[in-house]
């Protein structure tokens, strides 16, 4: 009996972890044709949108964005957008509408700790599927290499963690409306709507009208991926806009973080009191 | 030939207690036109966002490519209507083994599986799409001519015909991969990129749509036709178009057919 009582809190816990994230990665194992699948759903976005500046640019740079600069970021994109996916509100929907919350809510640990495991199982090995594609495709396509700088590559994994943060708070405390309505991912595809413009998803943002980029800067949008695209790509130059970018990335985490301790903590009692 | 009235008899029997049950749920009608609305209105500003930095789309011009667009909701419109939940339900039939159910009943298999069921709501989709495509066609100020008009329903027809030919193939791919389960989400990618004329690509990707994935015949030609850009020479290729779409379908089913062992077979 010497384990069980001296493991600290924070053993357990990571232990709890890595059980979570063995077993989903195990599953995700077993889906590898569907995943597959995802995987092209997710660029072919990204690559229609590049199609088309692509032809455009052909009569010369578009405010400033060449062909290179376009593929480029739309390579980005592509990456960014797989390691920042979200679709946690579609599995909360099913969870509450078919009573598999409830067993949920017996565990030690909250359920968003399993989403968790789950999105780092799944974004770690196909994030790094599109990250060799990217590799690939540039020793033949002079067109998609991106500058070597370890500082900025640096810089850019930090900026898409926490775009992943952000985006996947995002997406599941709007799911947990799922307490109060049956409409709760139409919601989450209604701001992924609107991310295709203030995301920068179809085109960067400097080529919205410019009072719609403006707006885009005051919501969380351009954070989850039009930025951390730029610190990738190089884009970003000035110390000032990386303190921008980066405190604009932490203010919306903090924000969409304490969202969700709110909609959690009334949601699971609201919850209660309409099964009990 | 009495196999074919026989067919028709049972599916318009099923047609009837769909729609009783459809009728039941009238909220999602609301739902679901608020959010075709939602995402035309997405893919028109999409447009409007190109057409600020560019006076043409692979030579043609804003009202035009709306026109396409208003085709691809139509288009849409019967994918979510019949094709989705229809053929769309085929690789989960062949993993449980309830295509058995099918197969042994006194209808053609491939007509039965492809139109049981009805998702009649999205419907409207399909006229809110041909609503838009009209009223952009009178904002081009093109005069419209008999020849127009015969050549977009000729093509529209194709472009039925090959969207559902491309739902065919890829979800008798169950056949061959039965734990593929979302087969469908390939289709709706490769759709998207039906959005936009396919002149507007770089030629490699034109190349891929127009004989490899061929989605340029569901909205490029019929908007081409409406638009009075069709060639004649090009209308009569879309109608060998259509028709080798729906005799490849056929043959695709009958050899797709021989690899099923029922479930755990």
């Amino acid at each position: 009996m010497t384990s069980g009582t001296t493991r600290s809190a924070v053993a357990v816990f990571r232990d709890q972890y890595a059980e979570l994230m063995r077993s989903a990665f195990l599953i995700d194992l077993q889906y590898r044709a569907s995943i597959a699948i995802w995987l092209i759903w997710g660029v072919t976005e990204p690559i229609i949108s590049l199609g088309i500046w692509w032809s455009i640019a052909a009569a010369g740079a578009v405010d400033g964005f060449t062909r290179e600069a376009f593929a480029q970021y739309f390579f980005g994109v592509a990456l960014v957008n797989q390691a920042t996916l979200s679709w946690d509100a579609w599995n909360i929907d099913r969870w509450i509408r078919e009573g598999e919350m409830n067993y949920r809510l017996t565990r030690p640990i909250a359920p968003i700790h399993e989403a968790i495991a789950d999105n780092v199982a799944y974004k770690g090995p196909t994030a790094t599927i599109i990250l060799s594609a990217w590799i690939i495709a540039a020793a033949f396509w002079p067109a998609v290499r991106i500058p070597f700088e370890p500082a900025h590559w640096a810089l850019a994994i930090v900026a898409i963690v926490l775009a992943a943060a952000i985006r996947f708070l995002n997406g599941y405390a709007t799911g947990l409306l799922a307490f109060w309505t049956t409409r709760a991912t139409a919601l989450v595809e209604l701001q992924f709507g609107i991310s295709l413009f203030l995301s920068g998803r179809i085109a960067p943002l400097s080529l919205l009208p410019p009072r719609v980029a403006e707006v885009a800067g005051y919501l969380w949008f351009p954070y989850v991926l039009s930025f951390p695209v730029q610190v990738l790509t190089g884009t970003i130059t000035t110390t000032a806009q990386y303190v921008r970018g980066f405190a604009g990335q932490v203010i919306w985490l903090a924000i969409w973080l304490m969202l969700y301790l709110l909609v959690w903590s009334r949601g699971r009692r609201h919850y209660g009191a309409v099964g009990g | 030939m009495t196999s074919i009235r026989r067919t028709a008899t049972v599916l318009r029997a099923f047609w009837q207690l769909n729609w009783l049950e459809e009728l039941q749920y009238r909220g999602n009608f609301i739902a679901s036109l608020l959010g075709t609305v939602f995402w035309l209105l997405m893919a028109i500003l999409t447009a409007a966002l190109y057409f600020r930095h560019t006076s043409r789309l692979g030579g043609w011009e804003f009202w035009d490519v709306v026109v396409l667009l208003g085709i691809f909701n139509a288009l849409a419109g019967v994918v979510e209507a019949v094709l989705r939940p229809g053929i769309g339900h085929l690789p989960a039939d062949v993993r449980s083994g309830a295509l058995d159910l099918v197969l042994v009943r006194p209808v053609d298999a491939q007509f039965y599986v492809s139109f049981r069921r009805l998702d009649v709501w999205r419907f409207a989709d399909v006229v809110l799409g041909l609503a838009l495509a009209g009223y952009a066609f009178v904002q081009t100020g093109r005069p419209i001519g008999a020849w127009e008009l015969i050549t977009f329903v000729v093509t529209f027809a194709v472009a039925i015909a090959v969207v559902y030919a491309i739902w065919v193939a890829l979800m008798s791919l169950a056949f061959w991969f039965v734990a593929v389960e979302n087969m469908a989400a390939l289709f709706d990618a490769l759709f998207e990129a039906a959005r936009n004329p396919v002149s507007a690509y770089p030629g490699a990707l034109r190349f891929l749509f127009v004989y490899l994935i061929p989605i340029a015949w569901t909205t490029t030609i019929p908007a081409s036709a409406l638009t009075g850009r069709l060639r004649p020479a090009l209308a009569l290729w879309a109608l060998a178009v259509g028709i080798a779409a729906i005799g490849a379908s056929r043959l695709l089913w009958r050899v797709a057919l021989t690899r099923y062992t029922s479930a755990g077979g």
